[in-house]
């Protein structure tokens, strides 16, 4: 069966079957056998060719997250517009103009109004979260759309702070 | 001895507290914020009283709060950890008051050495090395250029308002003092709306080196030797070890003479720490004292075999000290690794979640204090210290070994850790040899990237994914259960994560 997964944002397509207790694996350049065992939750101890690999995991809604030798890794399913995306460090547009708080936290004090223009790496605001404050600064040369946290708004992650817009 | 001590605080120490008191069969009351409810010092308690809402100051802050669940629960003494109110003299005289007991010093000593300037005018007069600086704010560059002068080169300017390195620049000689004040009182007004500015006397290549001492109500004194505390990040330590490498039996002993004095003249009781800088020359120069138990006791206890909990404890029931100082020894070499929620790859900034996997690491000279577990919450309230890693060997070279062996064998899947980042720190060379001054991590580390994921590593991975995705559909029912653990792949259908 083929699969395909993100595997920190790179496409990687895999093929298993299973072989008796084994798992047939091919991952394109070559073939091989697996030995997966999982020895308790989160923990697999996987054999190919006689090497031992000791494998951690443990899943976050849409993430895996995954620990091997000092290593670790995030896997998610791959979305329709993200199968042909390989790699790639640069910031969609929508992420540049979407403000979001590093981590969650608790808005300390909104730099900008609505409407304002802001300079390339200008702060935007200030979050606090586990006694350390953190500004938040502007990816780009713009204006401020939205602002949709006020002073004192525990904030998510993965919730925006305000939107931009490109000067126009 | 007390019957039942309440611990003021939460995560790591709260838990070491809480397990000190069942080692003397007293019985121990946690308090908790509303978001800590399911924290491990909770669960680790005999009682827990809830004192309020997240954000500390509404609850590990509120003396009020504290002493009325002390007073509910009957507890006759409060531990109050390290940070929140441990070295508040406000919540030292409340207790006074209360007549509670306050495992610490007492008021008025927590008072004078929790007031720098005055601490240092105390400790200079009392014939304890501090480094040199002016007394007074002047207003003309000759003012400052005779100070620089009797001060002697170089000197460092500082904003009198200032913390955290703003306002902060090294002046070599005569020729760049008044380009540096001038751009120090700039800096200094921008960031704390203040121009004053003072010099002191630049230490180069420091090192940050502290005594433990232990004293008890009745002025006898010892102190447990030195941790090496250089390795910092953001003005923190992350990094402690004893012996420290660049101590020797002298000055050592001298060292830990001025350390005993400081706690004398200081009208000082039970555990505190005396900091010191320590130059390349070996001149030692008096910081501050610390007030409380602090994070990094746990290096001093294994080095010495003493329990500075035990021992806090029973000075605060009014027993003698029954330590001599000659009878104390360091017994091979201790190292300590504070694990804390941050990412390294992002300027140490700290990660909340949810801990969704936890392998403590095990063996011989290993020790873990921790305060997390598989499944708890790291909430973003508070200090981001998860654990602390300390491990313990013949000696150092060893010591750094195991300790390496320990991070590697050290899981925490979830959230970010510093877990990778210590790794590497005590895997470097110039760690190795000792060479830790308080510019380590910008001088070595500033460009850390962390392991690079092998594409080896991106293969697993996605066999891990197709495994866990295959096997979702199991749900272990007992010892039975168990065997059956692969067979759900006979069920697999069209594979889609994050379908239910």
């Amino acid at each position: 069966m083929d699969y395909e997964f993100l595997v920190d944002n790179i496409v990687q397509k895999i093929s298993v079957d299973k072989k008796d207790n084994l798992f047939l694996v091919s991952d394109g350049d070559q073939e091989y056998n697996a030995d997966i065992k999982c020895l308790s939750p989160g923990i697999l101890s996987i054999l190919i060719r006689d090497r031992s690999f000791q494998l951690f995991y443990a899943r976050d809604g849409e993430k895996l997250h995954v620990y091997l030798d000092g290593q670790h890794l995030v896997v998610r399913e791959p979305t329709a517009d993200q199968t042909s995306f390989e790699g790639g460090e640069a910031k969609s547009k929508e992420d540049m103009l979407r403000v979001k708080a590093p981590m969650p936290g608790k808005v300390i004090k909104i730099n900008v109004e609505e409407k304002e223009e802001v300079r390339k790496n200008q702060t935007l605001a200030i979050v606090e979260a586990m006694k350390m404050e953190n500004e938040i600064k502007s990816s780009i040369e713009g204006i401020v759309k939205k602002i949709f946290v006020s002073t004192g708004d525990l904030v998510d992650s993965d919730k925006p702070l305000m939107e931009l817009d490109f000067k126009t | 001895m007390f019957k039942k001590i309440l611990i003021a605080n939460r995560g790591e120490i709260a838990v070491r507290i809480i397990k000190a008191c069942q080692e003397m069969g007293i019985a121990s009351v946690a308090v908790y914020s509303e978001a800590d409810r399911n924290s491990l010092h909770v669960i680790t308690a005999d009682e827990a009283l809830c004192i309020g809402a997240p954000p500390a100051i509404e609850s590990y802050l509120s003396v009020d709060s504290i002493i009325e669940a002390a007073k509910q629960s009957g507890a006759e003494a409060i531990h109050p950890g390290y940070g929140f109110l441990a070295e508040n003299a406000e919540f030292a005289r409340r207790c006074e008051e209360e007549k509670i007991t306050f495992i610490g010093p007492n008021s008025k000593a927590m008072e004078l050495v929790g007031d720098k300037v005055r601490s240092r005018q105390t400790m200079e007069k009392a014939g304890v090395p501090i480094i040199p600086g002016m007394k007074d704010i002047y207003k003309s560059i000759e003012d400052y250029e005779r100070e620089a002068k009797k001060i002697g080169y170089p000197v460092m300017i500082k904003a009198s308002a200032g913390g955290g390195g703003k306002g902060m620049r090294v002046v070599r000689d005569e020729g760049q003092l008044k380009a540096g004040l001038e751009a120090g009182m700039r800096e200094a007004k921008s960031a704390f709306g203040n121009e004053s500015v003072y010099l002191e006397r630049y230490i180069e290549e420091p090192r940050h080196v502290e005594f433990q001492v232990v004293a008890d109500n009745y002025g006898q004194a010892v102190h447990l030797f030195e941790r090496e505390c250089s390795i910092q990040r953001r003005h923190q330590k992350i990094i402690e070890e004893s012996p420290s490498k660049a101590l020797d039996p002298d000055l050592r002993f001298r060292m830990g003479e001025t350390a005993k004095k400081v706690i004398q003249v200081s009208g000082y009781n039970n555990a505190g720490t005396v900091e010191f800088l320590l130059d390349k020359d070996k001149n030692y120069y008096f910081l501050e004292v610390n007030a409380r138990l602090q994070v990094e006791h746990p290096v001093t206890e294994l080095i010495t075999g003493i329990d500075l909990v035990h021992q806090q404890i029973k000075i605060a029931a009014g027993e003698k000290l029954a330590i001599n100082q000659n009878e104390l020894k360091q017994n091979g070499h201790a190292i300590e690794c504070r694990i804390y929620a941050e990412d390294p790859l992002n300027n140490f900034l700290p990660s909340a979640g949810k801990v969704l996997f936890l392998k403590e690491p095990r063996g011989p000279g290993i020790r873990h204090d921790c305060g997390i577990y598989a499944g708890s919450d790291v909430p973003i309230f508070y200090d981001p210290i998860l654990a602390k890693l300390i491990v313990w060997a013949e000696d150092r070279d060893l010591a750094c070994q195991r300790m390496i062996n320990a991070l590697g064998d050290y899981v925490v899947l979830g959230i970010q850790t510093s877990i990778d980042f210590l790794k590497d720190v005590i895997a470097h060379p110039a760690f190795q040899k000792g060479e830790t001054t308080t510019h380590f991590i910008e001088r070595y580390f500033a460009a850390w990237k962390g392991k690079e994921v092998t594409e080896e590593a991106q293969k697993l991975a996605a066999l891990a994914a197709v495994f866990d995705t295959t096997n979702r559909t199991f749900i272990p029912s007992g010892a039975s259960g168990q065997k059956e653990i692969y067979s759900p792949w006979l069920t697999l259908g069209k594979w889609r994560l994050g379908g239910r």
